[in-house]
């Protein structure tokens, strides 16, 4: 006999599955607007590391 | 809440935000930055959710959780602020005597500079061998490097710069490179935009930016073009102005490593009897190239910017990139001004420069696409 998993009780309509998600991606795009980068130029003006020497 | 200095530049589709209090910039969606904007200008957050809730048709609460993690984020936390321990050695009594004494002659302004021992020389001189003067009546600046407490001290014209410990000779280097320029071009801090961790080479009109990871292969690219016609304008630290953003002239030979003597060899046979210097803990083994640049008063404009990488066996490719992945890869290598100004005119520069990314093996194929993009041909 077929192992067959009863999903019925799981399955939504199209219409209830298009909402799920479109809920899904609008928060999507909020997520997507909070991401950034962040970028901190030298605190200083450097030289190549070990251009020449390293430390002392 | 006290307005913060922002400024907003917008290119490739993204916003790049500067923010005066941390030198900062952070590269973020329009609407992010707009929110930003609204919020550093006192508008209400609910005010401002209101009009995201409508845009995006999500909850309120949702719109008005973003906005105070974005005003938290970027107003309200404070930066965890590096502090180093103050290391006030200005007391400290200078030496009377330094073991080496050196004359640079560059253009014609003569540096007079003292180095305590062989290991102060050694920091500094190789990359200046090339301008030594052996017989001097008068010079118009004096610097000196002595060691002492293990920092590294430096003063200039009898003025006390700054001290370094060990591990941050690096910053030395560039100070020292910093007073170098200043006396110059005779441009204090504040009128320099930026320097930049790059190599600068130029067909006599206007520079060129070669970028990239160290190893990448920049100061033999350079170094190549050099020996094809082209000006060597600085190698590893290249100044750029306020006034007309112009490239200026760095007089530091170029540092060359043996991975790329061989490339260079034919093109200059005396790397053959060049000194050697070896840094040991990062595996690196250098010689130095005399740059062929005989006007160290030098300042072209420059409008490309090229990533280049030198790859065995690689076809040649050369294509524009996108602005703001050339933006994120130059930023955190460079030195930028704090000053709202100079942060201003640095955005406005990037803006309409041109950028591009470079992948060779053949050098004869690298030089005719390097004069292309000089002849705007590209």
């Amino acid at each position: 006999m077929k192992n067959q998993k009863n999903t019925k009780n799981e399955e939504i309509t199209r219409k209830d599955a298009i909402k799920i998600i479109g809920n899904y991606s609008k928060y999507a795009a909020l997520t997507a607007l909070g991401t950034y980068f962040i970028l901190n130029p030298q605190k200083a003006q450097a030289a190549s590391l070990g251009d020449p020497g390293t430390g002392f | 809440m006290k307005e913060t200095t922002v400024l907003y530049k917008y290119f490739d589709e993204k916003t790049i935000s500067w923010f005066k209090d941390k030198n900062e910039y952070v590269v973020l969606e329009n609407t992010a930055a707009a929110i930003l904007k609204k919020i550093n200008s006192g508008i209400p957050v609910n005010e401002i959710a209101k009009t995201l809730s409508k845009e995006l048709e999500i909850p309120i609460e949702k719109s008005v959780d973003f906005i105070l993690e974005l005003e938290k984020k970027f107003f309200t936390e404070k930066q965890s602020e590096n502090i180093e321990m103050a290391n006030d050695f200005r007391n400290i009594k200078r030496p009377k005597n330094f073991e080496f004494i050196k004359y640079y002659k560059i253009n014609n302004i003569i540096f007079k500079i003292s180095f305590l021992s062989d290991k102060e020389l050694s920091f500094v001189h190789p990359k200046f061998a090339h301008l030594v003067m052996e017989e001097v009546t008068e010079f118009q600046n004096e610097f000196e490097v002595f060691i002492n407490h293990n920092y590294i001290f430096l003063y200039v014209n009898n003025t006390f710069i700054g001290s370094w410990s060990p591990e941050n000779l690096h910053y030395f280097q560039g100070k020292f490179s910093m007073e170098l320029i200043q006396k110059i071009h005779q441009k204090e801090e504040k009128e320099w935009m930026g320097v930049f961790h790059a190599s600068a080479v130029s067909d006599g009109k206007k520079a060129i930016l070669f970028l990239g990871d160290s190893g990448n292969g920049k100061s033999t690219s350079l170094a190549i073009l050099q020996a094809n016609g082209f000006t060597c304008l600085a190698d590893d630290f290249v100044p750029v102005d306020v006034k007309k953003q112009k490239v200026y002239s760095f007089p530091a030979a170029i540092s060359i490593k043996k991975s790329s003597l061989e490339t260079l060899l034919p093109m200059y046979p005396e790397l053959e009897s060049s000194a050697e210097y070896h840094f040991k803990r990062l595996h690196k083994i250098v010689r130095y190239l005399k740059p062929n640049n005989d006007d160290f008063f030098a300042n072209l404009p420059c409008n490309d910017l090229i990533f280049i990488k030198y790859q065995k066996d690689a076809t040649l490719v050369c294509n524009r990139i996108s602005k703001i992945d050339a933006f994120q890869q130059l930023v955190p290598d460079s030195w930028l001004s704090p000053i709202t100004e100079n942060a201003q005119i640095f955005l406005d520069w990037f803006e309409n420069l041109n950028c591009y990314q470079l992948v060779y093996s053949n050098n004869a194929e690298m030089i005719e696409t390097v004069s292309k993009i000089f002849k705007n041909d590209l």
